[in-house]
């Protein structure tokens, strides 16, 4: 069967679109269910959160099957184990029930570290930061379409939209299968296979660079979902006068407001990220490397730099966003989350436009690892801008006490100028461990 | 600013599309940011979507 590399392009981002349109289906539904079921706020609350449980574990765990198994066998998986139980929650009429089924059909989220691993065996270093951007970026869409169109087209029967959706996910479950393929050349696939073994997973995993990447993802990626979360309440509470004055009156006015200023910044960190990703391979070509201290003769050191510029920003534009609310300046504050916004998508596809070109012998560990692990951020931020003794000075204390250790480390670990995979704990030979 | 040595390669056909499609995104992006900040700071309303994730 002949395909072409934008063929497999094109299936990687369409099942990952559906699949984030799965993973946030619940959240979309959530005001359905919570009257279909008599819900209370705490419940409604564990409900919304349930959709990040499998997300740290899940995700090695896909990378590691991507990398085993290939991308088309691995993401078919994911499609129909999600579409079969988004189905079966269609028809389920106790709530703890529906609960489980929903925290399985939310293992969907997984799939974008199966994509990442499918898009870095058929495309070439040059290229890989565009193709990376436009998978992860078209196919994170999927959220905010989901969020903007389900409710739109369903209205409250939630149990029709979990019935098409899982219909769909079995859908492009049988055309991954049938028209996909793990990568561009068998040497590449098998590569990927003979490295997939525990031993390549702890080498990945002990890697001063892989952790690096790892933090650098918790400050984008980890820091995008957190503020997607606290956000809202944020400009609730913080702006509350200067939203009244706008003419929002009412809690449901007020959070609407909220609400927009709140998405302003995750529509900017998705969209703009295919964009980082065009950074990073412009970088790459031009030979741009103007950062101190990071390696400058790596085949890939522009694009260290171009991350490296992305993370100094992240953590300028936090300290921003807590000089705009101390100065009570609610116009300046949405400034600074749009700027913020689009600085964390730099750093977002700039870290998956270096795991591939850093890991390419083990693609899918690595992505699993770094794209995993650091969803916790999104757990541990808001816990942070809760704790602090006003709600405006969290992101400055989170730049000061996480963000600036998180880019010393990863200058330090993007230093060597050869091989910066060979350092790290446990294994230190030139060679990677074989299976 | 340190130049290394990459050439710049010659890009394949799907390249160019693969940057348009880019672009159209972050068009995209700025468009209903700016429409729905408008509306909101006019009191209209605003954009409910937003939860994006990758």
């Amino acid at each position: 069967m002949s395909t072409h590399k934008v063929e497999q392009l094109v299936i990687a981002t369409v099942g990952f679109f559906w699949c984030f349109l799965m993973w946030f289906s619940t959240a979309a539904f959530s005001p359905s269910i919570a009257a279909h079921y008599h819900l209370g706020i705490k419940a409604l609350g564990l409900l919304a959160s349930s959709a990040m449980w499998m997300a740290p574990i899940g995700r090695m765990a896909a990378g590691w099957a991507a990398d085993r198994f290939g991308a088309p066998r691995a993401f078919a998986v994911v499609l129909a184990v999600c579409g079969l139980v988004s189905i079966a929650s269609a028809y389920t009429t106790s709530y703890p029930l529906l609960f489980v089924e929903r925290i399985l059909v939310a293992t969907a989220g997984v799939s974008f570290v199966i994509g990442i691993q499918h898009v870095a065996q058929w495309f070439e270093p040059r290229e890989i930061g565009t193709a990376e951007g436009l998978y992860a970026g078209t196919g994170n869409a999927g959220a905010g379409v989901g969020a903007l169109l389900l409710p739109r087209i369903f209205g409250t029967a939630y149990q029709a939209a979990y019935l098409w959706l899982g219909v769909g996910a079995l859908a492009i479950a049988a055309w991954y299968l049938a028209r996909g393929r793990a990568a561009k050349t068998v040497a590449r696939r098998q590569m990927a296979r003979r490295a997939s073994g525990w031993k390549g997973a702890v080498f990945v995993w002990s890697r001063y660079i892989a952790l690096a990447l790892m933090l650098a993802y918790a400050m984008s990626f980890g820091l995008e979902i957190a503020l997607n979360a606290w956000l809202p309440g944020y400009f609730v509470r913080g702006f509350q006068a200067e939203l009244l004055a706008l003419g929002f009156t009412g809690v449901a006015g007020v959070q609407i407001a909220a609400g927009t200023f709140a998405a302003v910044q995750s529509f900017t960190a998705s969209l703009f990220r295919p964009f980082a990703g065009y950074m990073s391979d412009l970088f790459q070509r031009r030979g741009w490397t103007p950062l101190p201290f990071i390696a400058r003769t790596l085949p890939y050191a522009p694009r260290l730099h171009w991350l490296g510029i992305a993370l100094v920003l992240i953590t300028l534009a936090m300290a921003g966003l807590t000089a705009a609310g101390l100065s009570g300046s609610l116009h300046g504050s949405v400034a600074v989350l749009v700027v913020l916004g689009t600085f964390v998508s730099f750093a977002t596809g700039g870290t998956f436009a270096l795991v591939p070109l850093l890991f390419p012998d083990r693609p899918g560990l690595a992505a699993g690892f770094i794209g995993g692990l650091s969803t916790g951020g999104g757990i541990v931020y808001p816990l942070i801008f809760a704790g602090q003794s006003d709600i405006y000075s969290g992101y400055l204390r989170v730049a000061l006490t996480l963000f600036i250790p998180f880019v010393l480390f990863y200058f330090w670990a993007s230093r060597h100028e050869r091989r910066p995979e060979e350092h790290g704990v446990f294994f230190t030979a030139r060679a990677a461990p074989a299976e | 600013m340190h130049s290394t040595t990459s050439a710049s390669a010659e890009h394949e056909p799907w390249y160019r599309y693969g940057v348009a499609t880019l672009l159209l995104e972050m068009l995209i992006a700025i468009a209903v940011s700016a429409y729905s900040l408008y509306v909101t700071f006019h009191g209209q309303g605003g954009f409910p979507g937003g939860k994006l994730i990758g």
